[in-house]
């Protein structure tokens, strides 16, 4: 337990390779300065307790859950989080997978799942198995049961980097879309009208 | 982009095309009266702007299921453009018509009809004004793409153009003509979600991300009747908060109280956030709930309002009589959590007399009338615009986040968002009913199905909005609903049958659920007629086609069965015949239509269900490995969203059923985070193979809940055809099937089940590695150079006398005891060794090129033999124990190669060694290596040297270890001698003993002590945490040699410091050889586990699943995560002989680690109680210390430390 002090304190960070500064208590929850200070929609809090992954992002490349980790663990290191993915408009190669596979009902979870999937995907060396598939998303939760939509979507960008797509392990998606072979990135939509309905 | 106009202004603006309807509510079952009252209005369900824009209004939200892209593609059909030219507003208060809650699944069957009327009507209309225009008649012209054109004369004019200069108020002609669905273009076909880009990158608005300029925080605290709404307490509890108690947080605005409801308004989150943890609450006792454990007793004595009786047909109390065999049946169903991933949240802004709140609400409108009831208000004055938030398939607190967000801005007159949490959603949230189902009836002689007499009973769900409950606007009085009732009318033909429903008031606080009351009865109907088929000796999917009564459910379950490849049953095979060791296997069939709204409701899809499971019969564990289901919605709007649909409903339902129930303490739910109520994760998910019904000349049906109704009783007959007993009460979790199994004498009375014990031991075959056996697999590390490959020669250059020693050699170190598997060529390696961190796989000896070691020098393999490192580079699993080959004489190691080589080359590739939690974790074996290699370092130099002195003046002076890590006397003053360094108390916390009294699986090395001292972390042992935590950083200014002096002089005390009695006592410290002490200090883990007579498999119930669901997921090894991932098995304080570290850490969490490179860990103080950490740890203890003595009195040393958390 400890009883970390109140004092607020001018924070520096780095999000999405933009440098911000702000005022607040280093040791409070990493998530709310980026869902706050930084305005930030793509980590969302879902439990607080790193249980579900839906806060991910990516410090230094690597995933972490930004509930469960105070201000200050952000100092000095560069976040990424689901906004930072895509550059120039493009989408992420794995953005992309997920789109193409539809991988989301509400899409509550989508945030963890593509940045718990992008952060596995780089320090991955050789192509996984189906096990090593489901066990890299095994500590993210979704309640609407996408999980199928998703393995297709995680395949999709494991084939992706790993193309020698004969294995067992890059069987094709069930899923049956057309957009499956697709390998152009959809530019982003600025203001989109299906922003919410 | 244009702003979306809402009604007032659309009524009163200029360029438009408006159709009308006057609106027309349906009833909920939970709405006040208030709320019907207000005389009906006009509604604008389509709008065509004279700039082209076609915006589209529905009453019902997208609840995450993707409703948007198939109402677009409706309405674009009809109007003959494409969906993306057609903007969908759905529910807002002020914009969309009042259609009453999103529930039911019935958008598309019923709320999306007047749309599409709309639709037709405008289109028909712009015929009309371009026929006017042109002089011809309408049906000389066609509509395309948002154009009306003449074909003969090719003239063509826009929408827009049509509407320009006009404003139009069309009414929607209910028989407009509708487009053939034979034309259809749109609808039927497969439409990608709009939604999901805008997902996928952070740029989409849910109700969470709503920010408003001068936006203030806010947080909520309940009070501790968490989920009940019924009783005089509710309301009525508050005696009083102190202020005080957070008067140390800057930044509170406000702390608003009325009646039981507090908010806290603050200027930051996590202001607020921490305010609502620390403010001091003082409530009255709380009464009892009934035992709602034993739900099938507290439905029972709950009291029944009203029996209505829907079905009486035949007679049936002589029917009962007449039987050839009676089955009288109870089904009990539990409590379910809706357990949106994201707690509800809510902005509210009320200025100037005008409310607006933006919602994630499920019935925008039915919110307004509570919102207005709450602030005693016209609801005229409130407008709720919706967003999307997280899915939630049924109620969850979406609309009580809105009453608590109104009560804040009003108290502050500045728009506040609430976010509820975690813990707040998991308790509050109005939960899915439970449920009773009590069967009787039976069979007559040829078997038919002859008599049923099913009643069900229901506690409802109204669940009145908290604030308004809270804050005593509303009485807290239980009012029973008829919901019970989905479903409950069985499919097959009964030659009697009476169907009742027990209406009855709520236990605890709940609402409609995914397959509201129609899962539950399925679960009885279809669990019963699976009975009858077997009691009637005849196939189940056989006997439900003779005895049902739809046409369409026959076909739908027959290709559903042809699909599965169903194996007709004659009832010659014994359940539990398919078997391979404690595993069985089986297959069950259900099916239903879910029949939604109030008796006798309408039909939505119809859904059939076959479930494969496989069932340890000693755990209990049932694993779904498939499902496939059968469904059949006519006329599929948008057959992609169907089927994502029918897939989220699998996966949902399945999880429900193998591991969802609410637990409850005396006075409230107990759950509150996903530990104790945990969901299926990507490991435990079933191949799904889905066959939807091509039916489009059939009219849409919901397809949202029907493919979860079967689901229970699926898997329950799948469980009975594997082990030949009935399971009636979900969730068939693994201590549930194996109470069952017991109780019919399918299994033993076990206290738990026992380990398999077909494959080899670690005990077993480390008896085996006396002698020379080679490494097992290679692991990447960057430290060691690869060796060149070479190629062997085709003739040996070895002499056969060479050769013959070696096969000695060979022989004398039992390498193929290892390195051939059971069954398998010899040396070709393949054997699955089990160690306690997994399974090894042995590699391949033989001198094959590609697979075995024929490309290795004798370099190359002597430094395997030796070092461990394979000829790559890469270190080997520390199975092999090369350490203790480093004393083969070269010669000796010369004849073992050269017999090795001689011997013929096989090609074998062999299982990839994937060790599990946690020891496949790469830097946990550079680590372990690096124990080996160090140890042989300091051999060479084992007396006091100058840095064993260096080391010694730093602990003991400078670094005043002791004060921490020896025991005290009553004096208080450090005990010394043996007691040195024998582990001591600080701060609440244990600073264990750093001599040789350690409790420890694996001796703490040189290496290990220098990288906890210099990182404050060692993957064997765990990170420095509390107090040890700061020692640590404070120790990053001194030099690394300093370091490796204290960790050298440590690792080397006992041989110094303690005396020969406490050496005795562990085998690790044994001071000579080096080599021998390592492979002891390795062999304790194994030796000390399998010779404990009192140990016993893990735990393998809700403990397990709390430890998979809150503590695995971060306990495990993921190099592509932040900080460490502590291994549990060898973390020091699981093997302590006291709980309080552990305890301290699981509370409190580390917020503050040595260095930040470690990560942090959540505190799970507020998020678990007593028990329920209590639990965590017992099975924690069973699972990585089975062979200590379990940890005492653990609730009570929880307590303590809760009340006393130190101040580290
Ligand atoms: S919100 Fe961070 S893991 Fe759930
Ligand atoms: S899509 Fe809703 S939680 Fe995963």
């Amino acid at each position: 337990m400890n009883p970390t002090a109140t004092q607020t304190r001018e924070i520096t960070l780095t999000v999405n390779r933009q440098v911000i500064t702000i005022q607040a208590d280093p040791n409070s929850p990493l998530l709310f300065a980026l869902r706050n200070d930084c305005q930030l929609n793509g980590p969302k809090y879902g439990c607080g307790l790193g249980e579900c992954g839906a806060c991910s992002i990516l410090i230094d490349g690597k995933t972490a859950r930004s509930c469960s980790i105070p201000l200050k663990a952000a100092i000095g290191r560069q976040i990424t989080t689901l906004e930072g993915l895509s550059q120039n408009g493009q989408l992420h190669p794995v953005q992309q997978a997920f789109v193409d596979a539809q991988g989301a009902q509400c899409g509550y979870c989508l945030n963890g799942m593509i940045i718990t999937t992008t952060a596995w995907l780089d320090h991955l060396t050789e192509r996984p198995s189906e096990a090593d598939i489901r066990n890299a998303l095994k500590a993210n939760l979704c309640r609407c049961g996408t999980h199928l939509e998703i393995l297709d979507a995680v395949r999709l960008a494991v084939a992706n980097k790993f193309p020698e797509a004969d294995s067992a392990a890059t069987r094709q998606p069930q899923t049956n879309q057309p957009q499956q072979d697709q390998t152009s990135t959809n530019p982003l939509e600025e203001n989109s009208p299906w922003n919410r309905f | 982009m244009e702003p979306i106009l809402n009604r007032a202004e659309l009524m009163a603006a200029d360029n438009v095309l408006l159709l009308l309807r006057p609106s027309n509510p349906p009833l909920s079952p939970a709405q006040k009266a208030s709320a019907d009252q207000r005389p009906p209005e006009q509604e604008v369900f389509l709008a065509i702007h004279g700039d082209g824009r076609i915006i589209a209004l529905n009453g019902h939200v997208d609840l995450g299921t993707g409703i948007g892209t198939a109402l677009a593609q409706i309405v674009a059909e009809e109007l003959y453009v494409q969906p993306k030219d057609v903007q969908m507003i759905l529910g807002d208060t002020d914009k969309a018509p009042n259609q009453g809650a999103t529930i039911a699944s019935a958008t598309i069957q019923i709320t999306a009809v007047p749309l599409r009327k709309a639709a037709a009507t405008a289109r028909q209309f712009l015929l009309e004004q371009a026929a006017a225009r042109w002089q011809c008649q309408p049906d000389q012209l066609i509509t395309r793409d948002g154009r009306v054109g003449n074909p003969t004369t090719q003239q063509s004019l826009s929408y827009g153009e049509l509407v320009q200069g006009q404003a139009i108020h069309l009414q929607v002609d209910e028989h407009a003509a509708l487009k053939p669905v034979d034309e259809y273009q749109i609808v039927g076909k497969s439409a990608a979600r709009k939604d999901i880009p805008a997902k996928a990158t952070g740029q989409f608005e849910y109700v969470h991300d709503v920010r408003i300029p001068g936006m203030l925080h806010g947080r909520v605290i309940r009070p501790p009747y968490a989920g009940r709404d019924g009783g005089e307490f509710i309301g009525n509890s508050l005696l009083g908060i102190d202020r005080d108690s957070i008067a140390h947080i800057p930044g509170i605005i406000t702390v608003e109280v009325i009646g039981d409801f507090i908010g806290i308004v603050a200027e930051r989150e996590e202001q607020a956030d921490r305010a609502a943890r620390e403010l001091k609450v003082d409530w009255k006792p709380s009464p009892d709930l009934p035992d709602i454990n034993d739900l099938e007793n507290a439905i029972r004595n709950n009291p029944t309002d009203k029996t209505r009786t829907l079905v009486d047909e035949g007679n049936i109390e002589q029917a009962l009589q007449e039987t050839h065999k009676r089955l009288t049946r109870t089904y009990v169903w539990p409590y379910h959590m809706h357990g949106s991933i994201g707690p509800s949240c809510a902005v509210a802004d009320i200025r100037n007399d005008q409310v607006l709140v933006w919602s994630g609400t499920q019935n925008p409108h039915i919110l307004r009338a509570d919102l207005a009831f709450l602030l005693n208000i016209d609801e005229n004055r409130i407008e709720i615009i919706r967003h999307q938030a997280a899915g939630c398939y049924g109620r969850n607190c979406a609309d009580d986040v809105c009453g608590d967000a109104v009560l804040l801005s009003r108290a502050v007159g500045h728009p506040v968002r609430v976010q509820l949490t975690r813990e707040q959603e998991h308790l509050w949230e109005p939960k899915g009913a439970g449920q009773l189902m009590e069967v009787d009836g039976g069979i007559a002689a040829d078997g038919r199905p002859y008599a049923y007499d099913f009643t069900t009973s229901y506690p409802s769900n109204g669940a009145p909005m908290l604030a308004l409950l809270l804050t005593g606007v509303v009485e807290a009085i239980p009012a029973a609903l008829e919901m019970g009732d989905r479903t409950s009318i069985p499919p097959y033909q009964f030659d009697h049958m009476r169907i009742r429903v027990e209406d009855m008031a709520p236990m605890v606080r709940a609402a409609w659920m995914r397959g509201v009351s129609a899962m539950p009865n399925t679960f009885a109907h279809e669990s019963y007629i699976d009975e009858l088929a077997a009691e009637a000796g005849e196939d189940p999917v056989a006997y439900r086609l003779k005895y049902l009564q739809d046409e369409r459910a026959k076909e739908l379950l027959q290709n559903t069965a042809t699909r599965a490849n169903w194996q007709p049953r004659t009832g010659s095979e014994a359940p539990g015949s398919n078997r391979t060791g404690n595993i069985v296997k089986g297959r069950g069939v259900a099916y239903a239509r879910y029949i939604h709204s109030k008796f006798p409701g309408f039909g939505a899809a119809w859904a059939a269900w076959i479930a494969d499971v496989e069932v340890d019969q000693d755990s209990g564990e049932v694993n779904v490995t498939r499902v496939t289901v059968g469904h059949d919605a006519g006329l599929m709007i948008n057959p992609d969203g169907v089927k994502h649909q029918v897939h989220g409903n699998i996966v949902q339902s399945t999880s429900r059923v193998l591991k969802e129930e609410v637990t409850f303490n005396e006075i409230a739910v107990a759950d509150k985070e996903w530990g104790s109520y945990p969901i299926l994760t990507f490991p435990e998910l079933p191949e799904v193979d889905v066959l939807l019904a091509e039916k489009p000349e059939e009219p849409p049906m919901g397809a949202g809940e029907s493919a979860s109704v079967p689901s229970a009783a699926a898997i329950a007959n799948a469980i009975y055809d594997a082990t030949g007993v009935r399971m009636r009460q979900p969730p068939f979790t693994p201590e549930r099937v194996r109470n069952a199994l017991e109780e019919a004498g399918v299994r033993p009375k076990l206290q738990q089940p026992t380990s398999n014990s077909r494959k080899p031991g670690w005990k077993s075959w480390l008896g085996g590695l006396s002698a020379a056996t080679l490494g097992t697999l290679a692991m990447v590390s960057p430290w060691r150079a690869a060796i060149p490959e070479i190629t062997q020669p085709l003739t040996s250059p070895y002499s056969a006398a060479t050769i013959a020693r070696g096969a000695e050699v060979f022989a004398a170190g039992d390498c193929a005891v290892c390195h051939t598997a059971e069954g398998g060529i010899r040396n070709a390696g393949g054997r699955p060794l089990e160690t306690p961190f997994g399974t090894v796989y042995s590699t391949n000896l033989t001198p094959d090129p590609q697979t075995g070691i024929g490309k290795w020098s004798f370099t190359a393999f002597d430094r395997a033999m030796r070092q461990g490192i394979s000829r790559d580079g890469k270190h080997l699993y520390p199975v092999f124990p090369y350490t203790a080959y480093q004393n083969i004489s070269d010669g000796d190691m010369q004849a073992l190669y050269a017999y090795i080589m001689s011997q013929p080359a096989v090609s074998q590739n062999n299982p990839k060694t994937e060790l599990g939690f946690p020891f496949g974790m790469r830097p946990l074996m550079a680590g372990w290596n690096t124990l080996f290699q160090s140890n042989t370092r300091w051999q060479t130099n084992p007396t006091q040297t100058a840095q064993w002195n260096r080391g010694a003046y730093l602990v003991n002076g400078l670094g005043h270890c002791g004060a921490c890590h020896s025991p005290r006397n009553l004096m208080g003053a450090e005990k010394t001698g043996i007691a040195f360094l024998a582990g001591g108390e600080v701060d609440g916390w244990e600073a264990p003993a750093l001599n040789g009294s350690s409790r420890i699986p694996l001796n703490w090395t040189e290496p290990d002590l220098y990288d906890y001292l210099r990182t404050g972390y060692s993957e064997q042992h765990g990170p420095a945490a509390g107090p040890m935590a700061a020692v640590v950083e404070e120790m990053q200014q001194l030099p690394d040699a300093d370091i490796q002096a204290i960790a050298h002089y440590l690792a080397n005390l006992d041989e110094a410091a303690a005396s020969p009695s406490t050496r005795s006592t562990a085998p690790q410290t044994t001071a000579a050889p080096v080599a021998a002490t390592t492979t002891a200090a390795l062999a304790a883990v194994p030796a000390t586990a399998n010779s404990s007579t009192t140990m016993t498999n893990p735990l393998n119930d809700a403990s397990a699943r709390m430890f998979e669901s809150a503590c695995a997921g971060c306990h495990e090894t993921r190099p592509d995560w932040f900080g460490v991932n502590p291994n549990l098995a060898v973390n020091s304080n699981v093997h302590s002989d006291k709980a309080d570290n552990l305890i301290r850490t699981i509370l409190f969490g580390i917020q503050n680690p040595a260095t930040s490179e470690l990560g942090y860990m959540p505190g799970f103080a507020n998020s678990m109680n007593n028990g329920q950490i209590a639990n965590l740890l017992r099975y924690m203890r069973s699972k990585f210390a089975s062979d200590k003595p379990a940890w005492q009195q653990l609730e009570q040393t929880i307590a303590h430390i809760r009340a006393n958390p130190g101040s580290h």
